[in-house]
């Protein structure tokens, strides 16, 4: 079946560019260059029972911020959204985060990446009509989150609970940032969502035990200023 | 008349008049001695006005010393009726008589006449009142607060009321030299303090132009040289797509990315140095792992850095970093970048992090040629290049590295390597660390009790 994205961007040479990329890999492209153009693309998509699967929202748009979409999506829809940002500032992702989206790309970006991360989050969605990730498998590592068992290349790996808890969070949502707030909110508690530097200590435990060179992982990422994100696991 | 009945008489008027003359030897001599203490208390007054002043880069913070070297005229004599009101210029001469731009001081409210008598007397640069020629009427000193002599005019007014006048038009002239003298010392102070302000204030100004210009010379040329290569690539891909082999055309498209990879490094450098160079910067501080900023940096520069040349060693236990994520790993991504461009093409490069006493060292090492000594010391500088015909770039990404490397309180040098290759070196203070974490809550219970996990 041919995925649907929306794609919400004002500049005629980068929604072409997009949105030939897209189409080569196989999506079907709803073009918008306006908030408005994307309400009327997203409710004649929808009324004739084909809702995009993803939306690419830019956020400076002529006739308002793409954040008001994001807003008005996340009311009734639990579909995917990518923001497509030109401000590179941290305070802004967070936000757009906490705002309901699922990931932000900070122009420019390749079309690869755009394309790894369309990837991803299509996958979460698709996962989320499912009972939850209890499994996550990647370049040696496995985690099994009903067992409460973590392997690397075979040999069991000794957590404490509060390790475990940690990586279980980052895996459940495996291919995304999970932002320091929420970690610390979810492992430690509300009141601790400023300590930081919990999760510096407890990441570097976990990144020694798991990571063949904990000074460059290849699964326990670090998104400076956000969070941290746990690479996509192997197909199963 | 008998001359001998006379004679006491004589006498008497005699020793009148010596004992006369002798009161009045007596009362010069006093008059001149009270003068001379006077004079001498009053060259005391100037010469403690003046060291105050001199020592002082805000003179206006010291007019209440001024206030009492004029109020002290009265003495010896108390004179409770004394009264001294000052004006002084913050700055330049406002064009109306605007109270903003003035600091005054004493008896509050002021009195509307000497207020009007003040500013007359600060834009005239004349003295009126008593003895002066001018306004004579008037109960009261108007004296200008000279600067050199009067040609810079002026930079205040001080109102003199005293409670009874000298009645020796002498004493009276003298009164006000002094007077005069000693606004005058203030008056130079401000002067002074004026025209520094005004070279520093230039100064900046040139600072901020020379930046401006730099950086505009910078886009006119690392901008056109990617930018050149884009649109030839582009062009050739456009016009000539059907004649081009496909690995012609992978290659022209893998140029174009390339290029456009450097425009945008340099377009984010660009932005960060002018506002690490604004004033009201604010840094995202938190604690942050050495360890983790090297391997978000390995990651951005794997894209570029297929061969894995990078290598990272991190010391273990090092303390946390009071620091902005993301600046610290623009500068180590800018000092990577730099030694894969300078540092030979084959050879290795490395990050390495280490602890001293007090401070954290991350250094990115090349055994590339390392850099020619006279231009060690301009390195840092916006927009130089070790080579000007070698590699771009180089330039605005160092400078980008010392100004995150100072707002963090740190240092950014350079350092030789023994066998060949250039290290640079961030050192940054470590803070007092934080209380160390603790599990988290409801986990003690379980099966995998904390810290049974030591290996």
């Amino acid at each position: 079946m041919t995925l649907t994205v929306l794609l919400v961007e004002d500049d005629r040479e980068l929604r072409g560019t997009l949105r030939a990329g897209l189409e080569v890999e196989g999506y079907r492209v709803l073009a918008a260059a306006s908030l408005a153009d994307a309400l009327a693309l997203w409710s004649h998509a929808a009324a004739s029972g084909q809702p995009p699967a993803l939306v690419l929202l830019d956020l400076g748009l002529p006739d308002g911020d793409g954040a008001e979409l994001l807003d008005r999506l996340r009311r009734d829809q639990a579909v995917p959204v990518l923001v497509l940002s030109a401000r590179d500032g941290d305070g802004q992702k967070i936000s757009l985060l906490d705002a309901g989206a699922d990931d932000y790309l900070v122009k420019p970006f390749s079309l690869g990446e755009l394309l790894a991360r369309i990837r991803v989050a299509l996958r979460r969605r698709g996962r989320a009509l499912q009972p939850a990730i209890t499994h996550y498998a990647r370049a040696g590592l496995v985690v099994d989150l009903a067992a409460r068992r973590v392997t690397l290349n075979a040999q069991a790996v000794h957590l404490t609970p509060t390790e475990f808890k940690l990586l279980a969070r980052l895996v459940r949502s495996a291919g995304q940032v999970v932002m320091h707030r929420t970690l610390l909110a979810e492992v430690w508690g509300a009141e601790f969502t400023a300590h930081t530097h919990y999760l510096r200590l407890y990441m570097g435990q976990l990144r020694a035990k798991l990571e063949a060179e904990p000074a460059d992982p290849q699964i326990l990422l670090t998104e400076p200023g956000v969070g941290y994100r746990v690479a996509e696991g192997d197909e199963p | 008349m008998n001359p001998a009945s006379l004679l006491p008489w004589l006498l008497a008027a005699a020793l009148l008049g010596s004992a006369a003359s002798l009161l009045w030897a007596l009362q010069r001599l006093r008059q001149q001695a009270h003068r001379g203490t006077r004079l001498a208390r009053r060259a005391v007054a100037l010469r403690r006005l003046s060291e105050t002043l001199r020592d002082t880069d805000e003179p206006l913070q010291q007019s209440a010393h001024l206030q009492q070297a004029l109020l002290a005229l009265a003495e010896p004599d108390p004179r409770p009726a004394a009264e001294v009101t000052l004006l002084l210029l913050k700055d330049a001469l406002p064009a109306d008589n605007d109270e903003l731009a003035v600091l005054r001081l004493g008896p509050d409210p002021v009195d509307a006449d000497v207020q009007a008598g003040l500013w007359l007397c600060l834009r005239e640069c004349v003295a009126f009142g008593p003895g002066t020629g001018r306004h004579e009427q008037q109960g009261a000193w108007y004296l200008p607060l000279h600067s050199r002599g009067g040609r810079q005019g002026s930079s205040g007014a001080a109102c003199l009321v005293l409670g009874r006048w000298p009645s020796d038009a002498h004493e009276v002239h003298e009164l006000r030299a002094h007077a005069q003298a000693l606004c005058d010392q203030m008056g130079q102070a401000l002067h002074r303090a004026q025209a520094a302000r005004a070279t520093r204030l230039a100064r900046e100004e040139a600072q901020a132009h020379k930046l401006r210009n730099t950086l505009l010379a910078a886009i006119s040329h690392d901008y056109r040289t990617p930018l050149a290569t884009i649109l030839g690539a582009a062009s050739a891909l456009q016009e000539q797509a059907d004649r081009l082999s496909v690995e012609q055309r992978r290659r022209l498209a893998t140029s174009i990315a390339v290029e456009a990879e450097q425009l945008s490094r340099l377009t984010d450098n660009t932005l960060q140095l002018a506002r690490l160079d604004a004033p009201g910067l604010v840094l995202r501080m938190d604690w942050e792992s050495a360890e983790e900023l090297v391997g978000a940096v390995l990651r951005r520069v794997r894209v570029r850095d297929p061969q894995r040349r990078v290598r990272a060693r991190v010391e273990p236990g090092l303390p946390l970093l009071r620091c902005d994520a993301v600046l610290l790993v623009q500068l180590l991504d800018n000092l990577v970048d730099n030694a894969l461009k300078h540092g030979g093409d084959e050879a290795p490069v490395e990050i390495r992090v280490r602890q001293l006493p007090g401070s954290v060292v991350l250094a990115v090492r090349d055994r590339g040629p390392g850099v020619a000594p006279g231009l060690r010391e301009h390195i840092f500088e916006v927009f130089q290049r070790g080579d000007a015909s070698a590699a771009r770039g180089a330039g605005v990404g160092l400078a980008v590295c010392r100004a995150i490397a100072h707002a963090h309180g740190g240092e950014l040098a350079l350092r030789l390597r023994g066998h060949g290759g250039a290290s640079f070196e961030c050192r940054l203070p470590v803070a007092e660390q934080p209380a160390s974490a603790p599990a988290a809550p409801g986990m003690s219970a379980g099966p995998l009790a904390e810290g049974a996990a030591a290996p």
